[in-house]
């Protein structure tokens, strides 16, 4: 058992010892889950309704599609493009959904006053907060899920296109791809986590041009690591350290170019960020929901 | 009126809202006081702006007070077992609008923790009691204005509040609209609910509310029932047809009469005992009596005369 297993099993362990020790807590969070599933799902169904994100993810289908048309290429070659281009598109749609979903999730409550009706009922604000969040992440994965399966079922088919000719060398790698996309899933979560922390306190606009400066500034954070280190005024090393403790490594769940240069790819390798990911995550939480609790609605 | 126990308690509830523009701050509420009981129906009345929304938004917890307190049932308002016994209405029945009402329903009753077949049942019941049995299947942003305001009664009544909190349940309705919706608060009133109800078409207070406060400015500046609010009637009112001019003249020299105007003859209140001299006088000028009335001041006259006075109170 690795540590990082441990530690997580651990945590599991250390929080229901909690919830079942303590008495006050156990109503609680039996009150709290049906709540924020029922808040998660009506966030769901609200999406699917609304049909902007279907259209936006059969796009994303007719893009990936699109790619096989490539046929001047190499099988290898064409792999490589295949798999790094639809990677690029699950990852880059992904977020950008995730971004313009979760910066809307609460603010459009608010706008729109629906959340007086829910706030009326027995429902905690953190339960709200939650639901939103979890119904977001729902909805990304009921996206990242199709993106994935259509990329997958594109590489398959280019396989079999590709295997009688001469000097065929397609890889389409789909343990790989699977496995890069579900970790292109795990930094949209947390990216989204953060959103919704942005929008309890911020208009629907801030929190989106923040989504995309934390996008840009956790895709290079080995860039801000290098630069704090090398920053000569205090100031600005003390700033950089900040972003980087801060802001999420999110190009720590990147692994689109290991898998499309069909270079060894540890699996292990994903605790790291997954426990960071999931640390991260809830700390953001618990900070949505303290903020939304403080706020006039 | 009911005279029972207390169902909502409000003590020195005041709201100052301050911004980097009003640091000194609004004051949106000031100071309130009330009291209602249970199985009575109270309005707060008042214009625009006189913190009647913002006290109903107190009381549901989703804004703070800046100092005083309110109780429901007994328990703090930030007591989150307070809003298992409430139903509010909120102004302009705001639901998500992609839903139709059966789903709707299905939904709120679900945030109560009722099973699916008891959620079934709610959804039947209530798309009944508020006439929208036939459109349960129309979606929320394609129901009228009526019917909106009617589902959002009903995602109020979900859970069979003991403590109704109406804002504005007629605003923005045709008269028909305002008719059902009266009926319905009405029906509710005799099932034995607690009614807080906001608005300002007085009409509407005047039909269904045992008492009424009058809000101006975050304060309440009168409260009573409608009789004790109106007062004693001042006036004795005699209608007639075929008054001429010169007939009219020489009643109003009578000195029981206070003015004839378009055949209304008026006398003061105190003049009761010279009523049949003044109806014995109309006759002997030819004109005819349709109807002697003391009419009280209507909830408006009242409304319109509290702020009147608040008004000059402030500005001596």
């Amino acid at each position: 058992m690795t540590p990082q297993l441990a530690f997580l099993i651990g945590l599991f362990i250390v929080i229901v010892a909690l919830v079942l020790t303590r008495k006050q807590w156990a109503p609680a969070v039996l009150h709290a889950v049906p709540s924020i599933w029922r808040i998660a799902k009506i966030t769901v169904a609200e999406a699917r309704r609304r049909r902007v994100i279907q259209a936006v993810v059969i796009l994303v289908v007719l893009i990936l599609i699109s790619m096989t048309f490539f046929s001047y290429l190499s099988p290898q070659e064409q792999s490589r493009m295949l798999i790094s281009g639809g990677l690029a598109a699950v990852t880059v749609f992904g977020i950008l959904l995730a971004i313009f979903v979760a910066a809307f999730l609460i603010p459009q409550e608010l706008e729109n006053r629906t959340v007086y009706a829910i706030l009326a009922k027995p429902v905690r604000r953190f339960e709200f907060v939650l639901g939103k969040y979890v119904g977001a992440l729902i909805i990304l994965a009921v996206i990242v899920v199709t993106m994935t399966v259509v990329l997958v079922g594109v590489l398959l088919l280019q396989d079999k296109l590709v295997q009688d000719l001469p000097d065929s060398a397609f890889d389409p790698n789909i343990g790989g791809v699977v496995f890069a996309a579900v970790m292109s899933y795990f930094a949209i979560a947390v990216l989204t986590a953060l959103i919704v922390l942005i929008s309890t306190v911020a208009s629907t606009t801030m929190t989106i041009i923040s989504a995309f400066i934390i996008w840009a500034v956790g895709s290079l954070q080995s860039t801000i690591s290098d630069l704090a280190a090398h920053a000569e005024l205090p100031v600005t090393k003390a700033l950089l350290t900040i972003v980087y403790i801060v802001v999420p490594k999110l190009e720590n769940f990147d692994f689109r170019h290991e898998v499309s240069n069909f270079m060894p790819v540890s699996y292990m390798a994903a605790w790291n960020p997954l426990l960071q990911g999931i640390g991260y995550v809830a700390v953001v939480m618990i900070l949505a929901s303290v903020f939304f609790n403080d706020r006039q609605v | 009126m009911a005279s029972g126990e207390t169902v909502l308690q409000i003590e020195g509830l005041t709201k100052v809202y301050r911004s980097i523009f009003t640091p000194a701050g609004v004051k949106a509420v000031d100071d309130l006081n009330l009291l209602v009981r249970r199985g009575e129906t109270y309005s707060i009345v008042g214009p625009n702006g006189s913190g009647k929304t913002t006290t109903l938004k107190i009381l549901l917890g989703l804004i703070f007070p800046t100092a005083g307190t309110a109780s429901i049932f007994g328990k703090g308002i930030a007591d989150l077992s307070v809003r298992e016994q409430i139903g509010f209405l909120p102004e302009d029945a705001y639901l998500y609008d992609v839903f139709n009402g059966e789903e709707l329903l299905n939904f709120y009753a679900g945030l109560f923790g009722f099973s699916k077949k008891r959620r079934r049942e709610l959804t039947d019941e209530l798309l009944s009691l508020v006439g929208m049995q036939a459109n349960r299947k129309i979606p929320f942003r394609e129901c009228s204005k009526g019917m909106r305001q009617r589902l959002a009664l009903a995602q109020a009544l979900v859970n069979d509040p003991e403590l109704l909190i109406l804002d504005e349940p007629t605003s923005g309705l045709d008269p028909a609209g305002r008719h059902q919706m009266t009926r319905l608060i009405l029906e509710l009133k005799r099932r034995g609910k607690t009614i807080l109800l906001c608005s300002h078409f007085l009409a509407e207070v005047e039909e269904v509310c045992d008492r009424v406060g009058i809000m101006y400015r975050g304060r309440l500046v009168a409260e009573g029932t409608l009789t004790e609010l109106a007062g004693a009637p001042t006036e004795i009112v005699i209608t007639t047809s075929g008054l001429g001019a010169d007939t009219a003249k020489e009643l109003a020299g009578h000195a029981a009469v206070l003015g004839v105007e378009d055949g209304t003859v008026r006398m003061g209140h105190e003049s009761e005992g010279d009523i049949w001299s003044v109806l014995e006088e109309i006759h002997r000028v030819g004109g005819t009596i349709l109807e002697v009335s003391r009419p009280r001041p209507s909830l408006q006259d009242v409304f319109v005369r509290a702020i009147r006075q608040d008004t000059t109170e402030e500005a001596e």
